[in-house]
């Protein structure tokens, strides 16, 4: 083995390979269990996303928070959220990160930091910034991330965000997870303004682009600002461009996608790929060290499915727990 | 140590001893301070109407003005709150509450059961309802229904200042996010107020008066119009039961059901629009689980099916009054098929 | 016939990690927009009716064509005819290739670069013989002048309607080639390749000053920021003549590693970034004449072209520099307004007062 040319250890780039790979198969696995119907309810994947969650995520520590979109698994994964309790949250079992009773668009684990998946599209960015208020409250140098896409980018609440995070000079990093469509819409046209450098500047904090594909473009990138952050220098956002492998929903059949487009991205801008042959061809990591982690993860994934398959649906008096019941 | 003080004090008094007693109370809204970044007093306003003037002289950066942008800090308030603060968010109008509500009914509300009870939300989002300020019909809303409506939330209305002294430490402590509705009516009215903390345990009514005749039900403002319909009635001999609900959500059926068992009639007081209201809620616990007991139909005073008015004079007929009430109250005990006697309250 | 003028602006540009680690300006759409009305009301001024100009989903297009579509609802038209290159749009600097080599072919007269020194390049590795005429909205931005956009305009417009004679409306440029494993050339730059231990693309913009190696300059100015910057302040050479300038750098104040680079013999505090200034470790430096392959002694670590990270290298991979004078051609803007002056060029025959008045 060569000497490292990487700002990350071995160990720490075998973290960031594994992680990525398990989204990955977590995400491809939900994909064939949702077609053949055994999950109810609505699925988002974050296939083809896998770098910018990760590439962000190794800089957190479990005092960190994040908020999460609808599109949340990816961040979950990154963020230290057991699989085992995600996918049995997604088949709606009592063993889930939430009993069963949050589901695929709700899974949280505040012990992780991890703030929820969120429904409502840019509801993450004001909590987010009420996380990074408590931490400067208690001043423990902790921080808040929230991520949003192109579409959501639009909401209200994350431009309302924006200014408090500003104007409150908190710990911030808002991150846009720009793949390129708001659900159906194409972000080219729902975006008036379309350089979210340009948004965060109105804001008067900075912004950056990064491809986010590129494992390493974002985690120097996320590196700094989240450093910056957590050093007193305030909020910024990041722009990550990527490419969403599947629907905005499973069952979404994209009819408003360019025939061959998905084919095409797989081919020349899978973020996992990249990293892989980017770390073996340096000659830090070996492919079949790579291998041996494909595999640990495919039986990871397996037994968290079998596992959430075997697990105890909730008790019908679980329907009326964790809620003051006035009647 | 008990003195007057008035509801606008008694609410200031609580937060103060709230915040000097746990670090983690902060308390944030739009001009909560006052005069943030200008160039004159500093704690100009201390709030709209000046309910937390001089808490900024005490608590320092623990008071925060915020801008006007009711998503962003309301949903910053509840952030904190899941992150272990105990923020008090004042939200000025609970009619703004239009402009942020996704972040109170989708995000604080659910929490703790969508995440499976593993997580807290104890904020509480103050701010003003009513009618009679005339401040007409984005100002004066009484929108405690639409509250009472979602799980999760608690909701509460005091009537007086000892009340909302009481009710506002037991909401923030509270470990669910609470709705704290100040009718701003009531803001200058003074009563009792012992100066030491205390709390007062949600879901508890108080009744304010007894009476074996007829059990009239209301919260906040028009609370003390039942009890002048009340005195009213007394003087024509029907002993009306006063009940103060003090929390809308949870609510104290067992205290309206055992009076109405006792008096066989029931007069529901609400400010809120006619329509899925306290009155209705209420009217229609009492039908399934006392309908023996009634000796006449539920009568129900609440506000018409309008927006709130500016106009004085119509105003003032928007919001119940006393001789309605005691009127309603009348319908009960006359016989069927007679028109009441009204009476001047 | 016409002059058309071809036109490059990048959305892109002035996007990256700078603006965290150093407090680098960013010029927003709406401004970029702005700045092409004002170079093409300029060149229809001078007489060009036509430009071809790049398509992207940056935005800037749309404000323009808003732009544009004001003014004629005003009854006004002080702009040429804008075309768009027929391209598929990538977001990636294939773009800036593509449509530099549709121009070309088109025959276009010159080529205004709306970007950094990044999208200059790319316009340069495909431009030919077509001039360019630079104007700045990236981060660092040694290579394009920074003036008013109007007056780049003007002077494109007289040199390319004839109005200026091409010796003086055109000037050459140097630039390095950088050849690896004997491929000429593989990559070029118009102003710096530096050569840095860190062996990742990342964020590409180039800060870490200690991972700084070998530098080699088209011209070094002491009045721009970034890697010219360093081989500026310490020996200045000037666009305009040939050859440029070869920096060794290590670490600031290492003194004695036990393998690697060599102490700094001197620390030079230079603005390498917007905001930024930084030790670097000088072992020395020497002149780059023109056409003379220089090999580096760094073994292994990233090329950065203009600043920017682009490509990692090997200690298997062979590496080339050659400094090449006169290799593109940009509008000498200060030449064409100087002789735009001197032959009243802009000066009009003065129109009669009417008697009527």
């Amino acid at each position: 083995m060569t000497e490292n040319p990487f700002p990350l250890s071995k160990d720490d780039l075998l973290r960031a390979y594994r992680t990525m790979r398990t989204i990955r198969e977590f995400e491809e696995r939900l994909h064939v269990d949702f077609a053949k119907g055994d999950i109810p309810g609505f699925v988002h994947l974050y296939a083809g996303e896998e770098a910018c969650a990760t590439g962000i995520m190794m800089h957190l520590n479990d005092n960190d928070r994040i908020a999460s979109t609808h599109r949340g698994h990816g961040h979950c994964i990154a963020k230290g959220v057991d699989v085992h309790a995600m996918m049995a949250e997604i088949y709606g079992r009592s063993t889930g990160a939430c009993r069963g009773k949050g589901g695929s668009m709700h899974i949280a684990d505040l012990s992780k930091g991890m703030m929820g998946a969120n429904g409502i599209l840019g509801a993450g960015a004001p909590l987010i910034c009420g996380a990074a208020l408590a931490a400067k409250v208690r001043g423990d140098r902790g921080v808040g991330i929230t991520f949003v896409g192109d579409g959501a980018s639009n909401q209200g609440t994350f431009l309302e965000s924006l200014n408090l995070a500003a104007v409150w000079n908190l710990p911030v990093v808002f991150v846009v997870e720009n793949n390129g469509y708001a659900e159906s819409t194409a972000m080219e046209w729902a975006v008036s303004c379309d350089s979210y450098v340009d948004r965060a500047t109105g804001f008067g904090m900075p912004g950056v682009t990064v491809d986010g594909t590129d494992f390493f473009a974002v985690h120097e990138a996320a590196g700094e600002i989240i450093r910056r952050a957590r050093e007193g220098g305030g909020p910024a956002l990041l722009e990550c461009n990527m490419v969403r492998f599947y629907g905005h929903f499973e069952g979404d059949a994209q009819t408003y996608r360019a025939k061959g487009e998905v084919e095409a991205l797989r081919a020349s801008r899978d973020c996992l790929v990249m990293l892989g042959e980017r770390v073996i061809e340096a000659g830090v990591i070996a492919r079949a060290e790579l291998q041996a982690i494909d595999g640990e993860v495919a039986a990871l994934i397996e037994d968290a499915v079998r596992a959430a398959k075997a697990a105890p649906l909730p008790a019908a008096g679980d329907l009326l727990t964790d809620v003051y019941v006035a009647y | 140590m008990s003195r007057k003080i008035s509801m606008k004090q008694a609410i200031n008094e609580a937060l103060d001893l709230e915040m000097r007693r746990d670090p983690t109370v902060i308390v944030m809204g739009e001009d909560i301070v006052g005069g943030t970044g200008a160039h004159g007093e500093a704690d100009a306003w201390g709030g709209v109407l000046g309910v937390t003037k001089g808490l900024h002289a005490k608590h320092g950066d623990r008071l925060m003005d915020t801008p006007l942008s009711e998503s962003a800090y309301i949903g910053a308030a509840i952030g904190a709150a899941a992150c272990g603060l105990r923020p008090v968010a004042e939200l000025m109008f609970m009619d703004f509450m239009g402009v942020c509500f996704d972040q109170i009914f989708n995000q604080a509300a659910k929490f703790r059961y969508m995440f499976g009870g593993k997580a807290e939300t104890p904020v509480v989002i103050r701010g003003m309802v009513g009618a009679g300020f005339r401040a007409a019909a984005q100002h004066s809303q009484m929108l405690t229904p639409l509250f009472t409506h979602i799980p999760g939330l608690k909701v509460v209305c005091p009537s007086n200042a000892y009340d909302a002294k009481g009710l506002l430490i037991q909401a923030i402590r509270d470990n669910d996010p609470v709705i704290f509705c100040e009718h701003k009516n009531l803001y200058g009215m003074e009563c009792e107020v012992p100066a030491e903390s205390y709390a007062i345990p949600f879901g508890e009514a108080n009744v304010l008066r007894d009476g074996d005749d007829v059990t009239i039900v209301s919260y906040g403002l028009t609370v003390h119009r039942a009890m002048a319909a009340a005195d009213a009635l007394a003087r024509e001999r029907v002993e009306a039961e006063v009940i103060d609900l003090r929390t809308l959500s949870p609510i104290d059926w067992d205290s309206i059901v055992e009076s109405v068992e006792r008096t066989g009639r029931l007069v529901v007081v609400d400010e809120a629009h006619p329509r899925c209201n306290l009155a209705t809620d209420i009217a229609a616990y009492v039908g399934q689980h006392a309908f023996g007991a009634l000796k006449a139909g539920v009568q129900m005073v609440t506000a018409p099916h309008t927006p709130v008015p500016f106009a004085p004079s119509l105003e003032d007929l928007y919001v119940p009054s006393a001789e309605a009430i005691a009127a309603a109250a009348l319908r009960t005990l006359a016989p069927t098929g007679t028109t009441p006697r009204s009476i001047a309250a | 016939m016409t002059p058309v003028v071809g036109i490059v602006a990048n959305p892109v540009s002035a996007r990256d990690i700078r603006r965290v680690v150093a407090n680098a300006a960013n010029l927003q759409v709406t401004d970029r927009a702005n700045i092409l009305l004002r170079v093409l009301a300029a060149l229809r001024a001078c007489g060009v009716a036509e430009v071809l100009m790049m398509p992207e989903k940056g935005g800037i297009r749309g404000h323009v064509e808003r732009g544009v579509a004001r003014a004629r609802a005003h009854g006004e038209d002080p702009y040429p005819a804008i075309h768009p290159v027929a391209m598929p749009v990538t977001g990636t600097v294939e773009d800036t290739h593509r449509a530099t080599r549709a121009m070309r072919q088109a025959g276009v007269s010159a080529i205004v670069v709306l970007g950094g020194d990044g999208t200059h390049r790319a316009v340069a590795a495909q431009c030919g013989a077509v001039p360019i005429a630079g104007i700045s909205t990236g981060t660092n931005n040694a290579f394009p002048d920074h003036r008013e956009p109007t007056i780049t305009g003007l002077a494109t417009g007289l040199a390319v309607t004839g109005r200026v004679p091409p010796h003086i409306a055109f000037a050459g440029n140097k630039r390095i080639d950088v050849a690896i494993n004997g491929e000429t050339p593989s990559e070029i730059a118009l102003v710096d390749v530096a050569l840095v231990a860190e062996r990742y693309i990342g964020a590409r913009a180039l800060w870490r000053t200690e991972n700084f190696r070998e530098l080699y300059v088209t011209f070094a100015d002491p009045e721009v920021i970034g890697m010219s910057a360093i081989a500026g302040l310490l020996e200045p050479v000037t666009r305009g003549e040939s050859g440029g300038l070869m920096v060794r750098l290590s670490p600031a104040g290492q003194t004695s590693p036990p393998s690697g680079p060599r102490p700094g013999g001197t620390i030079l505090r230079a603005p390498i970034a917007p905001g930024m200034m930084a030790a670097v470790g000088v072992t020395d430096w020497r002149r780059m004449p023109a056409g003379v392959p220089f090999v580096p002694e760094v073994e292994a670590g990233t090329i950065a072209l203009d600043g920017e990270r682009e490509l990692s290298f090997t200690a298997r991979d062979r590496l080339s520099l050659t400094l090449r004078d006169d290799a593109f051609r940009t509008v000498n803007v200060s030449g064409c307004m100087r002789h735009a002056a001197e032959n009243r060029l802009l000066t009009g025959t003065p129109v009669p007062v009417s008697a009527d008045l």
